[in-house]
């Protein structure tokens, strides 16, 4: 069994053309050694290099980059290696598990006859006919806990769950020294996560296979790992033992990483984000709700009639949401969160039945009675990126709204003022700019400014963290909360995340196919839960604990 | 302060006219770089200005035929008759210059007829989505599957004949495939959320489709544009070559026409089927060019190859 050592290893992006940026140093003097045998996890933000330095142990990475200093598997270079040789260490004594399963897997090909590839092109003695491969298949998909009739499935006919499972069955078909996992759980649910990692850590301890995996969620990695390694700008900024490493961080920004994601029940982290500027933003805890009901539904039902049977998205939901009140909906993807989000916001329209009454009236549904209750309730969507006009400015975006909505004031001064509740200041500096220019958090900040330009009394934030990096996370939730003190604003945050709703909700509604289970304040709900999914949810929420040797 | 005041100073709309100054000239240093686009416009440009500029440099009685007595018929290309004479003793380059107006302008009043309706249908198609989505595509589908030839020779020769017919005639036969591509930049377009937040925002069809969906179609449309031009001259030649065209206008067809009319190739008068056939396969051959180049600019996932 042979170590994975980086020496001293820089990789250099060259760009050219329209994008030049020059030379990108996206790695930067980094030594690192796994041990055979032993578990290192990679944590940082996005840009750290993380992905590029897990690339570089296979020769992946594009022709553009270029490695200095040497990375090893055993005694070998890899750098050194011609093409063959190259092939024959990739998979077979080094595997990745790609990021994103579903799009790493063909659409075409049964999933067995993508395990087969490998197989076919790595012979050895385990699988040298036919039959001994299929044996092999079968063998390899038991191992990660799915029925030998899967072999025949597409991809599509899989969850996302299943498809990360083939993925890491692929990686594990040459049995090999060594398994890269590129953020392997980031696309899935906690439940499912923690299904995921559990799986990965007994197969890998079983058959004493070196593991580097990457990841941004310190918990997550604290659960699979040894040791941690921290990334920030391609550099390594601290690598000890993944315990130590957590709860006793030597570096501040470790430290930044490290309390990003808090404690369920640790009363410091409740209404109370971590922000970079570190001057904590606590939600006043004193506050009353008020019994100003803003919205209330009742029985409210949305089937979709789609090709085949009909299928009930929400089922019978009763919610009610009072003035400056943050309720967080929390359930696992496909439990209907964001239909229901949806439907609030009058983008999707329940079945016959269903009440939503804003302020006392039933929610219009079109015509100019739409248009003002639109002026009132707004939402924030999952990824600010894409929630945003490449083409148009800061400016305009923010003051789309505003003339959507035929506002007869001073644009000017409302985008403006939009912009510092946004807490975009000083605002004519992001006037002109485009969304490129911004970093994620910044753009998610203007989609709120842009939503709050139009003066609404209720935010509907459909993951408004999930694709922000950890320290983005923590000043977005910070912003939320100050909303709501200062402009006395609702929100309805959809979220699969738990720690989330500690931090910034007063009630949590727990929603499960389709349905609520679990409704009330935030302490009763995540201190003392009732329903069995709830303690579910509890459970797999990935914390940090000492390792058992 | 004073910098401050500076920028509020500026309207919006000063901005959004400062940013698309310098995303043109972002454009212009790219297109210049790109060699074969860099031919064709020059090429494009010296046919145009030939075209403008011939009463000038050919005065109108050089084509006509009482005039020129004493001029030889069929004379070869030579020093005097640069590139010969034809069956009546006209010079084929005053023709030609001559000819080059009406091919050009009905090359780009087809276009933008066909770009316009194409554009048009094209996001409505993708917009709107249901029963009029659904009829809009089949009405694309009509159009995409009937001969185009045999709709223009039909509608020319039911409308009075002249130019527009023929713009008209081209115009009318080549938009859906150009409708066929819209749809489907605006399809995906539609499904970014960024039209959903505004949607949330309280946007109606109108505010969607001309804030959002037009600026995202119409780059593509340019390219589509220069390609389309290329293809509506050759229908020009097409139609003015079968006939259908203003026989007291020259075009770069017409001029094909009368040479096979003389059977001009079996008889050795080679210049005469030979002149206006390159012409016509240079200019497209430049617009295409010039396509190319935008294209790859405009859709960078192209740009590697």
């Amino acid at each position: 069994m042979p170590d994975l050592t980086f020496e001293d290893v820089s990789i250099v992006y060259r760009t050219s053309g329209r994008n030049d940026r020059g030379a990108i140093t996206a790695v930067k003097n980094v030594t690192l050694t796994l041990p055979a045998g032993g578990t290192l996890g990679v944590a940082g933000e996005s840009g750290s290099g993380k992905s590029t330095l897990a690339m570089s142990v296979l020769r992946l990475l594009p022709p553009n980059a270029t490695i200095e200093g040497r990375v090893l598997i055993g005694d070998t270079a890899v750098a050194d290696l011609r093409f063959g040789e190259l092939r024959a260490l990739r998979w077979a004594e080094a595997s990745i598990v790609f990021q994103g399963a579903m799009h790493s897997l063909n659409p075409v090909r049964t999933v067995g006859q993508q395990i087969l590839e490998a197989l076919e092109l790595h012979v050895a003695d385990g699988w040298r006919t036919d039959k001994a491969r299929k044996a092999r298949i079968i063998e390899l998909l038991r191992d990660v806990d799915l029925p030998a009739a899967k072999a025949d499935a597409y991809p599509h006919e899989l969850s996302g769950g299943q498809k990360q499972r083939v993925m890491i069955a692929m990686a594990l078909a040459c049995e090999p020294d060594i398994i890269i996992a590129d953020e392997p759980t980031t696309a899935l649910d906690v439940i499912v996560q923690k299904q995921i990692l559990d799986m990965i850590s007994v197969l890998v301890s079983e058959r004493g296979i070196s593991m580097l995996m990457i990841s941004h969620d310190l918990s997550v990695l604290a659960t699979a790992c040894e040791r941690i390694a921290i990334m920030r700008d391609g550099e390594l900024l601290e690598i000890g033992d993944a315990f130590d490493v957590c709860t006793d961080p030597q570096h501040p920004y470790t430290r930044q990483l490290a309390e990003a994601f808090p404690t369920i029940g640790d009363p410091a982290s409740r209404l109370n984000p971590v922000t970079r500027r570190g001057e904590a933003v606590v939600g006043d805890r004193s506050r009353q709700l008020s019994d100003d009901v803003l919205l209330e539904a009742r029985g409210v039902t949305v089937t979709y009639h789609g090709r085949g049977k009909p299928l009930s998205a929400v089922k019978n939901v009763d919610l009610t949401l009072r003035r400056g009140e943050i309720l967080a909906l929390v359930g696992q993807s496909g439990s209907g969160k964001t239909t229901l989000a949806r439907t609030i916001v009058g983008l999707q329209h329940p079945d016959e039945g269903s009440i939503i009454r804003f302020r006392g009236k039933d929610i219009p549904r079109k015509g100019r009675a739409l248009r003002e209750f639109r002026s009132e309730v707004q939402m924030v969507l999952q990824d600010p990126s894409a929630a945003l006009n490449p083409k148009l400015s800061i400016y305009e975006s923010v003051a789309e709204g505003l003339r959507v909505q035929r506002y007869a004031g001073d644009e000017q001064e409302r985008v403006a003022q939009g912009l510092i509740d946004a807490e975009l200041t000083p605002p004519e500096r992001f006037f002109a700019a485009i969304p490129q220019e911004l970093s994620g958090g910044q753009r998610q900040r203007a989609v709120i400014a842009g939503a709050l330009a139009v003066g609404p009394q209720l935010l509907v934030a459909d993951e408004p963290v999930a694709s922000l990096d950890a320290s983005v996370r923590g000043e977005i939730l910070a912003l939320l909360l100050s909303l709501r003190d200062r402009l006395d604003l609702s929100a309805l945050v959809i979220t699969h995340d738990l720690g989330l709703a500690w931090n910034i909700a007063d009630t949590v509604a727990v929603m499960y196919e389709g349905a609520l289970v679990e409704y009330g304040t935030t302490e009763q709900v995540l201190l003392d839960p009732q329903h069995e999914y709830t303690r579910r949810l509890l459970a797999a929420a990935p914390t940090i604990e000492r390792r058992l040797a | 302060m004073s910098g401050s005041t500076a920028t509020l100073a500026r309207s919006p709309r000063s901005m959004a006219w400062a940013r698309r100054g310098r995303a043109l000239a972002a454009f212009w240093r790219e297109f210049s770089h790109s060699r074969a686009g860099m031919v064709g416009l020059v090429f494009l440009g010296v046919i145009i200005l030939l075209a403008l500029l011939a009463p000038v440099i050919a005065p109108a009685w050089m084509l006509d035929v009482t005039k020129l007595l004493d001029s030889p018929r069929f004379a070869p290309p030579s020093l005097e008759h640069p590139l010969g004479t034809d069956d009546q003793g006209r010079e084929l380059w005053v023709r030609m210059i001559w000819g080059a107006r009406v091919s050009l302008l009905v090359g780009f009043a087809a276009t933008a007829v066909s770009m316009i309706i194409g554009t048009v249908v094209g996001i409505a198609a993708g917009h709107f989505t249901g029963w009029t989505g659904g009829l809009l595509m089949r009405i694309i589908d009509f159009f995409l599957v009937l001969p185009s030839l045999i709709l223009a020779i039909v509608l020319s020769i039911v409308l009075s004949r002249g130019v527009w017919t023929i713009v008209i005639a081209i115009g009318l036969t080549s938009w859906a495939g150009t409708a066929r591509v819209v749809r489907a930049q605006t399809l995906s377009v539609e499904s970014r959320d960024y039209i959903e937040r505004s949607r949330v925002l309280g946007a109606g069809h109108w505010h969607i489709i001309v804030k959002h969906l037009l600026p995202a179609v119409l780059p593509l449309v340019l390219a589509n544009t220069t390609l389309t031009v290329g293809s509506a001259i050759i229908a020009e030649s097409t139609l003015s070559f079968l006939g259908l065209g203003d026989a007291t206008l020259q075009s770069w067809g017409s001029i094909l026409k009368n040479s096979m009319d003389v059977s001009a190739a079996t008889a050795g008068y080679w210049w005469y089927v030979l002149v206006p056939g390159v012409a016509i396969v240079l200019v497209v051959l430049a617009f295409t060019l010039v396509g190319r180049a935008v294209e790859t600019i405009v859709n960078p996932t192209l740009r590697s190859r």
